[in-house]
């Protein structure tokens, strides 16, 4: 095990490095002058020069990566240009938020998508597995920013229930777990819940069909063994690939989360990755995009050992 | 549908008491709640960023400059007034020189006292690039708002000399710009604070002076949550009693959605948002929220291209185009009221606005008859392009608004091709004129512009010299007359001589229709009618002083 | 994501492919709802080619006067948007666009992907691990994030989602080519080819090329759902198209303003985004579950 490990994070350095890379060019192919956020347009030329050199935005570009590669490693990721703020304590808070939205949205996504696929899985081809598969396709086929909006349609604007946007009437920083500012995660959440919702169901009923469908499951029937038993034998074959695909969707939701934080103003890197791209503020949005791409494969890593500490048979491959 | 609506207010109203009443604590500290337009907080350390959205809630609530403007009257203009500063002349032998007398007994929120020395260590911040404070992240919203200014020197503890690169009357105005932080404070962040060198320390202590701010202003910082909440009380020690905040605090809250806010504002979660959205405006009034909004110095227009072969060339062309738009039938109907119809860049009433020959107003005959008399008609049509952007700081709302103007031109044997361009593009391209391959063949640009002081509502468009890459001189306008007038009032340095001066410019760039001037913003706003004492000034900016909230 | 690539890895097993694509066909004729999908998306592709024989408003002239009409205006059955345009002709017209946008990425990276899919899965070797190594990067973003920051370091422009989204999946199809093109390799057609003669480039055109590409077509109509989502999703978010063109996802946009006074005339471009992309979800399901001789 430890020697799959091993390997496993032998095998994450060239990605990191090469995600590192990816993540700098393409914010540095961007045309456009970085320094618009700090300059206005009415400065001078020679002003301009004077800030460009300040920010060190005149150096060759190769020199610009390693340094910034440089001070990543040692856990700097620079000053954002717009604010001045450290980017790295800019990006833990607004993921420390999203991670909120998602653990929410994964809890309300995971448990119906689990128990629609079981059932769905169950009672294959009946009136139950149609309603469940219409809903599980429904939430992948779904626009959720145009759910979202929906959402606040009905439930802010004409019913006036839940709040539309925030994080909370303080804002993120004086969040409580109490009702008053739980209000506020709801429709988030719930918006957010929906693809991972489908996907799971549709992963879960097909794992629950195939392996009531083999042979030896009949086999045991046959022997007697109660359902119980059965039901057992169906979890434990379809934990792993259920368990990956959650930790995919879980990945996803942390680093897709910029259409839905933009619908409800939630502060999180979604939403502050919208204001760097928009404000060309590069040093925040390489950061931004570095940390969430970090946290992805960190997570896929994650599920990889998760998966074969399960399922033993996988680290043989 | 709208017949349900009051039904369903009555639900909301019944909730929101509801929860609202858990909310307010029985010593009943009054708050003002704001929904702001900015996307993230502006710059807390004494030079905000984020334009002059900026500067009203987070440069004049804890700042204040050595000049200010008069934000008391909403029927006259805001003009300027003493700040820190009680008085101030140029200096008659050499007018590149100022002398400043400073106010006395002034203290900053953290106790040290405001002096020449505090003024000094403030222009250096942005203008010295070797003293430690010196900070390039500030360098380019102040410098460039005071173009000439270069040094400043302590006379005696209670004065200051400022010194010009050129004599420039226009000082005192910019000056408005630069706003005083705590030296004394800085400093504290400045020996404690941990880098590599001399220049990592002092970006770390302007990293730690932004979220522990210390200035003079009426506010004080409290508590700061980054891109999502500044909360700001009232500073009972402040200079001018009279502008003692009647609130106890002041909550500003990013939301830079129109529907984010207005929805905000009808669940009570504030009590005061910038520019609701226009289309929720009759809501807003039905639900019984205040609603108000007035002249702002900012001009909404078509700025021409005058090189070699621009259609615009020929004043009657010009005159014509500005006679053709009917900016009352747009303001009562795509803008529900929230413009007012520009005849220049200042309206009457203004001290810059001078005497116009040119009555700029909707005369559809004459606007033809210039036309046809520039030789075109219903069958030579004249083509101009412009470019515009789907959206922008200031922009109000650009393609409608350029959609109207291209079908009121029409009338007039114009065609308009709108060349609809992303809002960074455009403004970079305002800086880069008319003969830069980004002007992509047109010959009028749409940015829309402040006008609170005259560099920049009317020199840096009018003056020769002002042609890119100096300035936003977009159009290469090169008239002697505006330049011998702009020459005369930065040169005078009497100010009522000098408004009397720009007001000869104001009036001569009129004549000359040297703009399509549309319309200025009124700076819209909504808030809970239990808002009380607040007056929307002819600015930018208001003063949230005088505002109470009753219960 | 596994479930689909699992499926779509059910390749034909034999070479027999005009008696396995009958069959194929028929079943799908037989699938009522596949049927309906694509009777729907036919409709909605016939009225965005057809939109100038219409009859329809011009979608692009406004009236200050009559903006944000509701549904069921006369003249305006599907009510105006904020400037007095005309929904019904802008819901139709923004077919246009927003089918090239979300559709033409997927057939770029169905060319793209499946010919490096192709070469690396049939030579194998070092270059196999150059192609797969470099998927294996993109793969380590997240796709919304790697299309939003690919679109955002471009910056708006139809042609720069384009490429974004292409750039999005064809790591993907490379992918699902690749391992089906390993799998088919090693099967006994492709050595019985072999050892006739066949050189490797008629093996590739002539039997990879037919087993490989059914699947990979499979998983390449699923990946138009999500296609549509997120190119409307860019324009949502002021990445994608630019105004005032017509396109489902700007018009989701540019109408949120409008959700105060007119909620369901600013919800209708999502509706459409929703029944274009659930109607090529079910058709996708519908050919993978004909193409399944398992059931």
């Amino acid at each position: 095990m430890f020697a799959y490990i091993a390997r496993r994070i032998v095998y994450v350095i060239p990605i990191v490095i090469s995600v590192a890379l990816v993540c700098f060019l393409l914010v540095h192919i961007t045309p456009g002058d970085p320094l618009v956020a700090v300059l206005p347009a009415d400065a001078s030329q020679e002003l301009a020069a004077q800030l460009r050199s300040a920010y060190g935005f005149d150096r060759p570009l190769p020199v610009q990566f390693g340094l910034w590669l440089w001070r990543a490693v040692h856990g700097d990721l620079g000053n954002s240009i717009a604010t001045g703020r450290p980017v790295l304590s800019e990006v833990m808070r607004a993921v420390g938020n999203t991670v909120m939205l998602a653990i929410a949205a994964a809890m309300i996504g995971f448990t119906l998508g689990l128990l629609f696929g079981l059932i769905a899985g169950y009672f294959r081809d009946t009136w139950i597995d149609k309603v469940s598969t219409s809903f599980a396709i429904a939430g992948v086929s779904l626009p959720h920013y145009w759910l979202g909006m929906v959402m606040v349609i009905i439930f802010s604007v004409q019913l006036n229930w839940l709040p539309a946007v925030g994080a909370g009437p303080g804002g993120s920083g004086a969040w409580a777990w109490d009702w008053e500012h739980l209000r506020y995660l709801i429709l988030p959440a719930i918006t957010t819940s929906v693809i991972p919702m489908g996907i799971v169901t549709r992963t879960v009923r097909a794992l629950t069909g195939d392996i009531l469908s083999q042979d030896f499951v009949e086999a045991l029937r046959a022997k007697g063994l109660r359902e119980t038993e059965v039901f057992r034998h169906v979890v434990k074959n379809a934990a792993p690939t259920a368990l990956a695909v959650m930790g995919l969707q879980l990945g996803y939701m942390l680093g897709g989360s910029i259409l839905i934080e933009t619908v409800f103003s939630w502060p999180g890197s979604g939403l502050l990755l919208n204001s760097a791209i928009f404000q060309r503020d590069l040093p925040l949005l390489q950061g931004t995009i570095l940390v969430l791409a970090l946290f992805f494969v960190l997570l896929n890593l994650l599920v990889d050992i998760a998966q074969a500490a399960i399922d033993p048979r996988i680290k043989r491959s | 549908m709208r017949n349900e609506k009051p039904k369903t207010t009555a639900a909301a109203m019944a909730l929101a008491f509801a929860l609202g009443a858990g909310m307010v604590p029985a010593d009943a500290e009054t708050v003002l709640r704001i929904g702001m337009t900015a996307a993230d907080i502006p710059r807390t350390l004494g030079q905000p960023d984020q334009g002059f959205e900026g500067n009203r809630f987070t440069g004049l609530t804890m700042y204040d400059g050595l000049t200010m403007w008069d934000l008391s009257s909403s029927d006259k203009a805001s003009t300027l007034i003493a700040g820190l500063a009680t008085e101030w002349k140029v200096e008659e032998s050499d007018k590149k020189k100022w002398v400043f007398k400073l106010r006395p007994g002034v203290t900053f929120h953290d106790g040290s006292p405001f002096n020449a020395d505090a003024v000094v260590w403030n222009v250096d911040k942005v203008l010295k690039q070797d003293a430690p404070q010196f900070d390039p992240s500030q360098v380019g919203v102040t410098a460039s708002r005071m173009p000439t200014l270069v040094s400043a020197r302590k006379i005696d503890d209670l004065t200051v000399e400022l010194t010009t690169k050129e004599p420039d009357s226009f000082l005192p105005i910019n000056l408005t710009n630069l706003f005083m932080a705590s030296p004394a404070k800085w400093q504290k962040f400045y020996d404690t604070a941990e880098g590599a060198d001399a220049k990592a320390r002092s970006q770390a202590a302007w990293a730690a002076f932004a979220k522990d701010a210390s200035g003079t202003g009426p506010w004080k910082m409290s508590s700061f949550t980054p891109r999502e909440r500044l909360e700001l009380v009232k500073n009972d020690n402040y200079w001018d009693k009279a502008r003692v905040p009647k609130v106890d605090k002041m909550v500003l809250l990013p939301m830079p959605e129109a529907n984010a806010r207005t929805a905000a504002l009808l669940s009570g979660q504030v009590n005061w948002v910038e520019a609701p959205a226009p289309d929720a405006l009759p809501e807003i009034k039905q639900r019984g929220f205040a609603l108000y909004s007035n002249e702002e110095p900012h001009v909404w227009p078509w700025q021409f291209s005058r090189v070699e072969g621009s259609p615009w060339n020929d004043i009657r062309v010009r005159k014509a185009a500005n006679l053709c738009v009917d900016r009352e039938g747009l303001r009562d109907g795509l803008l529900a009221g929230l413009m007012v119809p520009a005849t220049g860049t200042f309206e009457p009433g203004h001290p810059w606005r001078g005497n116009p020959t040119f009555q700029i107003k909707y005369d559809k005959p004459a606007a033809q008859k210039l036309m046809q008399e520039a030789g075109f008609g219903p069958n030579k049509k004249l083509t101009v392009k412009i470019q515009t952007s789907a959206s922008g700081s200031g922009q109000m709302l650009p393609l409608p608004m350029n959609e109207y103007l291209q079908q009121a031109l029409a009338e007039c044997y114009f065609d308009v091709q709108l060349d609809v361009i992303e809002w960074n593009t455009l403004f970079t391209n305002w800086r880069r004129g008319v003969k830069d391959p980004s002007a992509n063949g047109s010959n009028a640009t749409n940015v829309t512009y402040a006008a609170m002081d005259p560099f920049f509502a009317l020199v840096r468009f009018l003056q020769s010299g002002m042609a890119p890459p100096v300035s936003n001189n977009w159009g290469y306008i090169n008239n002697p007359k505006f330049d011998e007038l702009v020459t005369k009032a930065r040169q005078t340095f009497d100010p009522a001589a000098r408004d009397a001066a720009l007001a000869e410019l104001h009036a001569a760039s009129v004549d000359d229709a040297a703009f399509l001037y549309v319309a200025h913003d009124v700076a819209p706003r909504a808030m809970s009618s239990k808002i009380k004492g607040f007056v929307q000034p002819k600015s930018w900016f208001v003063d949230f002083s005088p505002v109470t909230i009753v219960p | 994501m596994s479930v689909l690539s699992d499926a779509a890895l059910q390749a034909p097993p034999t070479a027999k492919a005009r008696g396995y694509w009958a069959t194929v066909g028929r079943r799908i004729a037989r699938d009522k709802v596949s049927m309906a999908c694509a009777f729907i998306l036919a409709l909605i592709f016939a009225a965005a080619l057809l939109a100038p024989w219409l009859h329809l408003a011009d979608p692009y002239q406004g009236s200050m006067i009559r903006r944000l009409r509701h549904i069921g205006t006369p003249n305006y059955p599907l009510g105006t948007d904020e400037l007095g345009r005309d929904m019904l002709a802008r819901l139709i017209y923004g077919g246009r666009l927003s089918l090239i946008v979300g559709i033409l990425p997927v057939i770029l990276a169905f060319v793209i992907g499946t010919s490096l899919g192709l070469v690396a899965g049939y030579v194998g070797g070092k270059l196999n691990t150059a192609i797969m190594r470099t998927v294996d990067v993109f793969y380590a973003f997240p796709s919304v994030l790697l299309a939003i920051a690919i679109s955002g370091a471009l910056g708006a422009g139809i042609v720069n989602s384009i490429v974004s989204l292409t750039i999005v999946f064809v790591p993907q199809i490379t992918r699902v080519a690749e391992s089906v093109t390993t799998g088919v390799r090693n099967m006994d057609f492709v050595e019985a080819a072999r050892a006739s003669g066949a050189g490797p480039f008629t093996i590739m055109r002539v039997h990879m090329l037919g087993n490989v590409l059914g699947p990979i077509f499979v998983y390449a109509t699923g990946l138009i759902s999500v296609s549509m989502i997120l190119a409307a999703g860019l324009s949502f978010l002021g990445l994608g198209t630019k105004p005032p063109e017509p396109e489902w996802g700007l018009m989701l946009n540019t109408l949120r303003t409008a959700i105060y006074v007119n909620p369901w005339v600013a919800a209708l471009p999502g509706a459409m985004i929703f029944a274009v992309s659930i109607c090529f979800n079910l058709l996708s399901d519908g050919m993978r579950s004909a193409m399944d001789i398992r059931n």
